[in-house]
């Protein structure tokens, strides 16, 4: 049975000591996010794979589309299921298979970030109500935890659901065709709004909050503040589970932050799709035209 | 829906006839259990929640997967809490027989135990397991909310040395197409209609930590949101919240004493 590691007193008072003076390990500010690196592997024709590394965290998302029947209660909607693997590759604390208590947490605030809040229009994975519709699997990885999970994933899971093509589909009448990707260009999913994760630790009761923990300032601080919102400054879910108590000030605080940090991601999820689009896009149709070949 | 209603507009009242900030019938009762540590019996209007405490005891070994992760784990120095919940097959509308991993249930009960780590003194029992297990009789809205309610009755009633009740109520945002921000009323306990209709927050509060005891300002231990909301309308949420639990902790606190009044009458005659 794997157990993290504790940082030994020393490391904590140090950290504990240093955060009261103002000061951060990393000589970051509090606010402060590591930098943050999101790109889209995969062939030119391969899409809906997003690796986020926020220092030395790194999370891949990986998003899949088939055709499968409708829930019985939801003919007109598509399925939407966010599977979430920690891996022992992401730190020797986590099991294979083995669902703990971080992983249920993980899973259950992304959905509720992601499937519950509606960031992704169900409705329009329908393809014939009541008996064909698109499911659509969102994987997660953990592939290295220094910190900050929760905020990686979720960056990198709408990331990844923005750049993703599902197979584009004709119906006549009672027919259904699905075009394979070599045949019709895929199409893009229906988001309604992009939701993002700010995770705000804490210590001394509130009076020191910071944002983006490594994982040394996550295993010494008091408790966790979990907001997610979208760049227009609707509020999709909050969790603080415990740790402890805070005053309700600074909760308000918390969140004008995760603001101004939700609306830094957009714009960096925004920015890196419209240049990996032009990185697939070489050319367009003059380069097909072109009799050129690489040498 | 419970809004909607022109109803409302005219006369402020919601589908059961409260007000925005009136709380439902909160019934209580402790000592339900001769045979637990301790046990208590709570009712928030139709939400009906039965829990029994047993602990300090010795330290299960290998509690359900010998998870070393478990919530309150701190094993050599402090207690370990251990929180079960028990969602009846015909507590809600649908009869509907519960999978022992649900998601939603393990969160509720991580949430519960986590709140009770911040204010049990588990550092006086190292090596100890406290077993907080929570039947739900009856639901009909603000689930968390009366879990939390009744696991802190049932924990005095145990006599597990705490710094303070934790009490926990919940809030929504009523919707508003053609209202101004400052007109929207938060409404305080919802029942299980309004929390499927409207976005709502669980607050949890307790005086903890605050040094100044019953009467130093209350601190939020637990918050959890899960529906959509508007930044602005965060503000009266909460602080209607905070101003909700402090009502329901005052009522917890009679249920206590008037516990306490009865066994020093039998005592005494």
């Amino acid at each position: 049975m794997p157990r993290e590691a504790e940082p030994s007193t020393n490391e904590q008072a140090f950290l504990l000591s240093a955060l009261r003076e103002n000061i951060r390990l990393d000589s970051r500010a509090f606010d402060a996010f590591r930098p943050i690196d999101l790109s889209f592997p995969g062939g030119p024709d391969e899409y809906g794979t997003a690796e986020v590394r926020i220092g030395k965290t790194r999370v891949l998302a990986k998003i899949s589309a088939e055709v499968v029947a409708p829930y019985a209660d939801r003919k007109f909607e598509g399925v939407f299921t966010i599977a979430c693997e920690l891996s022992p590759m992401g730190s020797a604390a986590f099991e294979v298979g083995r669902q703990d208590q971080s992983e249920i947490l993980l899973s259950r605030l992304l959905e509720k970030t992601i499937r519950r809040s509606g960031a992704l229009d169900t409705e329009s994975l329908c393809i014939v109500a009541g008996s064909k519709c698109f499911h659509i699997r969102a994987d997660i990885h953990v592939l290295d935890h220094d910190g900050n999970l929760m905020d990686a994933s979720c960056l990198a899971l709408v990331a990844a659901l923005m750049h993703f093509r599902r197979p584009d589909v004709e119906i006549h009448g009672e027919e259904v065709t699905v075009f394979d990707v070599r045949e019709r260009d895929p199409v893009r999913l229906a988001m309604q709004h992009q939701p993002f994760c700010v995770t705000t630790s804490y210590y001394d009761g509130g009076a020191i909050m910071l944002q983006d923990a490594t994982l040394l300032e996550e295993q010494c601080r008091d408790g966790e503040i979990v907001i997610s919102m979208n760049r227009f400054g609707e509020v999709c879910s909050i969790a603080k589970y415990g740790g402890t108590p805070v005053d309700g000030l600074s909760m308000l605080t918390c969140t004008n932050v995760a603001l101004e940090k939700v609306k830094m991601l957009d714009k960096l999820v925004k920015d890196s799709l419209a240049a990996d689009e032009k990185r697939r896009d070489a050319g367009g149709l003059m380069a097909e035209l072109s009799a050129e070949n690489d040498r | 829906m419970p809004l909607d209603t022109s109803t409302y507009a005219l006369a402020h009242l919601r589908l059961d006839g409260r007000r925005w900030n009136e709380l439902r019938h909160l019934h209580a009762q402790i000592s339900t259990q001769a045979s637990s540590d301790g046990s208590s019996y709570l009712e928030q209007g139709n939400t009906k929640i039965l829990c029994t405490v047993s602990g300090p005891q010795e330290q299960r070994r290998n509690a359900p997967g010998g998870r070393q992760q478990q919530a309150g784990a701190g094993s050599d120095t402090e207690a370990q809490i251990v929180v079960e919940m028990n969602l009846a097959a015909f507590s809600s509308t649908d009869r509907k027989k519960r999978a022992r991993s649900d998601k939603r249930v393990q969160e509720m009960q991580f949430t519960i135990a986590e709140a009770f780590r911040g204010t049990l003194f588990t550092n006086l029992y190292p090596h100890s397991t406290i077993t907080i297990t929570l039947h739900v009789l009856s639901q009909d809205g603000s689930l968390l909310t009366a879990c939390l309610n009744a696991a802190t009755l049932a924990l005095v009633d145990a006599g597990i040395p705490m710094s303070d009740y934790v009490s926990a109520v919940t809030v929504a945002s009523a919707p508003s197409s053609d209202q101004s921000l400052d007109e929207v009323d938060p409404l305080l306990d919802l029942n299980g209609l309004e929390e499927q209709e409207l976005p709502f927050m669980t607050v949890g509060t307790t005086a903890a930590g605050t040094g100044e005891g019953v009467e130093g300002e209350a601190k939020i231990m637990v918050l959890v949101m899960e529906t959509k909301v508007q930044m602005g309308r965060l503000e009266a949420m909460l602080s209607v919240g905070v101003d909700g639990c402090r009502r329901v902790r005052g009522l917890l606190d009679d249920v206590v004493r008037t516990q306490g009044r009865r066994v020093m009458e039998n005592k005494i005659s």
